[in-house]
């Protein structure tokens, strides 16, 4: 079920209603409540995957209670391995089995020896990216004795299957969002009307700019060889927003939705195009997998501690596996890659805790550096971007080469372009308003706060620049990892 | 909580207050617009509104609306014609349109209904604007084009909510309101003859494969046997017209000839007269065609005087007049 869908639209309200009019009496009801709901939210896409949700919940949930009892160290580790084996090989089968098949076939077939091996028709489950880190989370964390192993198998099942951030995030720990399923909800006004209003600001960011930026973005990476180098940098601009706007919004609706049924999900993107370097990016952008990364990858390994080479290898795996986890294809590796040579000298020179605070705190502009650093930032962003959106490496390559040619100071022109001025314009004002709002914790929290009217009438505004500019309803990017 | 709803009630009552005013204000100007949605919103205007006045309705889709010219019609049978060819649509969209045409206009004479390869086979909803401006009120909208997928059984029913994201019909109902000056009437009495030479249409298809087979839905076949029974019943002349196609063109559905026995049958069943013309002359000269299936302005005109003689000469016109 899609957030932008009429099937959601009808679903979310009767859930409300259910929850806070008919089982608000009892925790467990609410709990049940939310695992069935959830479990509904998916099976709207395809219910067999449902068991995968199920087995994971059940085998985590076991470990978890044999992790309680257990205290010898190499059982303990057992058990651990049991739950990390099972999890990454349920997301290793469905989502990299055919891509190391044939790397594999490639790499023996260049050293002259030919395998016959047939790929599978594998239909990768929505979200299964995001819920097995989620679910790995938990485990790693009660093996660290960082939290406790539940006894509620409610709970728990809630936890791994809540229907707001199942499908893409965020990412949460089992830290935060396991013991909000132990206490009673109570409804908050204030807390349901932020939810709302970070679910309007979610829907314009995915349905105005994500969608519209994604039809040309789409058509100019796959027309990219009949067009020239300025079109071919318009195509990727709007792909660095198509991607910002449908990931968080994502994000803001999630977060939103889970406000209206009384939790807080942690903050998923801060304003990442207003950074400074790329390492305030990768702490702004997708918070919730690169802290993900930084504690259960990153710190294991041995962070930035010890010999340099160290060092670089661990930075180099982070990004890698980070480009990999969002899908199989050489395209995701470089990406990451790419993004591990940028931050790699910040790292070095210990320029990586700059800038902590958030651009032109407390001022309306920026000073020229600033302006600058974020301008340099933004522009290794996009170009990373490229390598992101590519179906394939060669078509990465060709898409840089052609914007680096002769016609990349022509103007741009593709066919229909001048379409695409108004959603040039909705991006100005969309850059604009979370410039106003790259303080808070979405762009519009607390827009005209004081300003009834304002407020309000910037509300009907947003309403009406979704209903008359929602772009062709497109599939959030995220479900695919 | 009661705060919350209450606020999330008043947020929304000026919404749906203004909803249906809004609906009408851009149905009632969208539907002015005779070049959007394909050049269909003149057309279906004159069913809805009951001035076809036509004792010849022609029904069918691209190949009825650039092939019949009904001013030649008119000029040589002595009746009033009206071309209700429908773009891109098989024979639920056609029959919608008789059905409609039915409801709010005076009974045709005569029905000529352009058949090919493509009419009883079942389509999508090319074109789906083409209703938008008028589904909430007609709800014969609803049942013949609900099983498309377009749009949801919300969007017949409730104000507003199918202009969603429908930003370029928005637009033009917004221009259509403020100037009416740039509004070209294209198609005249439902035809519109493409003055065009022959493209590369043909050449693309036979390069991308070979030919192919059309499969009948035995659905429509069936609804087009009902609705051929429902003319004999009304006492309407029903002449099906196989129009001419590009002869190479025409090997290239592998059981065309299938398909034009299968309506030879169905008029010999109903007594009712079928017009093969993918033998005729016209089909072996590309200068009358601009793709294999459809006919510019000088092969459709030369085209309608064949058809319109043959009428003439083969089917009962004096009894139709009377």
């Amino acid at each position: 079920m899609l957030f932008n869908s009429i099937d959601f639209a009808i679903f979310l309200p009767i859930v409300f209603i259910l929850y806070w009019f008919v089982t608000n009496k009892s925790l467990k009801l609410q709990n049940i409540l939310l695992v069935v709901s959830s479990y509904i939210f998916y099976g709207w896409w395809d219910w067999r995957f449902l068991s995968l949700i199920l087995f994971s919940t059940l085998i985590d949930y076991s470990v978890g209670r044999a992790l309680a009892k257990e205290n010898a160290i190499s059982k303990r580790r057992l058990l651990l391995w049991t739950s990390i084996l099972v999890n990454i090989g349920f997301l290793g089968f469905f989502k990299y089995y055919n891509f190391f098949l044939e790397n594999f076939v490639s790499a023996f077939s260049f050293f002259g020896k030919e395998i016959n091996a047939n790929s599978l028709n594998i239909i990768l489950p929505v979200g299964i990216s995001f819920y097995t880190f989620q679910t790995l989370s938990y485990t790693i964390d009660v093996y660290k004795r960082k939290l406790e192993p539940t006894k509620d198998v409610i709970a728990f099942s809630a936890f791994v299957s809540f229907f707001p951030q199942l499908v893409a995030g965020p990412i949460e720990r089992a830290t935060n969002l396991l013991p909000q399923f132990y206490k009673h909800r109570k409804f908050k006004y204030s807390s349901a009307v932020d939810g709302l209003r970070q679910i309007l600001w979610g829907l314009f960011k995915k349905v105005v700019i994500a969608d519209n930026c994604a039809k040309y973005a789409n058509y100019i990476f796959d027309n990219s060889a009949d067009l020239n180098g300025s079109t071919l940098v318009l195509g990727a601009v709007f792909f660095t927003f198509q991607i910002y706007g449908d990931f968080s919004g994502y994000s803001d609706i999630a977060i939103g939705i889970s406000r209206l049924f009384g939790f807080n999900l942690k903050q998923n993107f801060a304003f990442p195009y207003f950074s400074r370097d790329i390492a305030e990016f990768w702490r702004r952008w997708h918070m919730s997998l690169s802290t993900w990364f930084r504690d259960y990858l990153y710190i294991p390994l041995g962070g930035s501690r010890g010999r340099l080479t160290k060092t670089i290898r661990n930075v180099f795996i982070i990004f890698i596996v980070s480009g990999f986890w969002h899908g199989a294809n050489w395209t995701f590796i470089v990406w990451g890659a790419l993004n591990a040579v940028y931050f790699l000298p910040i790292l070095l020179t210990k320029n990586n805790r700059n800038h902590l605070n958030t651009i032109a705190e407390g001022r309306l502009f920026p000073s020229l550096k600033e302006f600058t650093l974020m301008m340099i930032t933004f522009i290794l962003t996009v170009f990373a971007w490229i390598f992101f959106r590519a179906e394939t490496i060669e078509h990465a390559f060709n898409y840089t080469s052609g914007i680096f040619s002769n016609s990349l100071f022509s103007t741009p022109y593709f066919e229909n372009g001048t379409l695409a001025i108004p959603t040039v314009l909705l991006v100005v004002f969309f850059s604009i308003v979370e410039w106003f709002g790259r303080q808070d914790q979405y762009a519009i929290e607390s827009m005209f706060k004081n300003h009834k009217v304002l407020k309000w009438s910037f509300y009907y505004l947003i309403v009406i620049l979704i209903f008359v500019f929602a772009g062709s309803s497109q599939e959030f990017i995220y479900f695919q990892f | 909580m009661k705060k919350f709803i209450l606020k999330i009630v008043v947020f929304a009552i000026p919404i749906l207050l203004l909803a249906y005013g809004l609906d009408v204000y851009l149905s009632n100007n969208l539907r002015k617009s005779n070049t959007f949605a394909h050049l269909e919103y003149p057309i279906w205007n004159d069913v809805l509104e009951g001035n076809l006045n036509a004792d010849i309705l022609i029904h069918g889709s691209s190949r009825a609306w650039v092939h019949f010219d009904p001013k030649i019609l008119e000029d040589v049978l002595q009746l009033t014609a009206y071309n209700l060819g429908v773009d891109g649509h098989t024979f639920n969209m056609q029959y919608l349109r008789h059905k409609l045409a039915l409801k709010y206009n005076d009974k045709p004479q005569m029905i000529i209904h352009s058949v090919d390869a493509t009419t009883l086979q079942k389509g999508d909803f090319f074109n789906s604007e083409q209703i938008l401006p008028y589904m909430l009120w007609e709800k014969d909208f609803q049942e013949f084009t609900s099983e498309y997928e377009s749009y949801s059984y919300f969007d017949y029913n409730l104000p507003l909510l199918r202009y969603y994201s429908q930003t370029e019909a928005i637009s033009t109902a917004f221009k259509m309101n403020m100037s009416s000056n740039n509004n070209p009437q294209i198609r005249v009495k439902g035809y519109q003859g493409q003055e065009r030479t022959w493209n590369s249409d043909f050449d693309k298809a036979k390069k991308l494969m070979k030919g192919f087979e059309v499969k009948i839905d035995e659905t429509l076949k069936m609804k087009f046997d009902r609705y051929l029974k429902d003319c004999k019943a009304n006492n309407i002349e029903v002449v099906l017209v196989y129009a001419p196609l590009y002869s190479e063109g025409k090997a290239f559905i592998k059981n065309e000839e299938v398909l034009i026995n299968t309506y030879q049958k169905f008029a010999e069943t109903y007594g009712f007269a079928f017009f093969d013309f993918t033998n005729d002359d016209i089909c072996n000269d590309k200068a009358y065609f601009y793709n294999a299936r459809h006919m510019n302005k000088l092969g459709a005109e030369l085209f309608t005087k064949k058809l319109a003689t043959k009428i003439k000469t083969e089917i009962n016109i004096d009894s139709i007049k009377n």
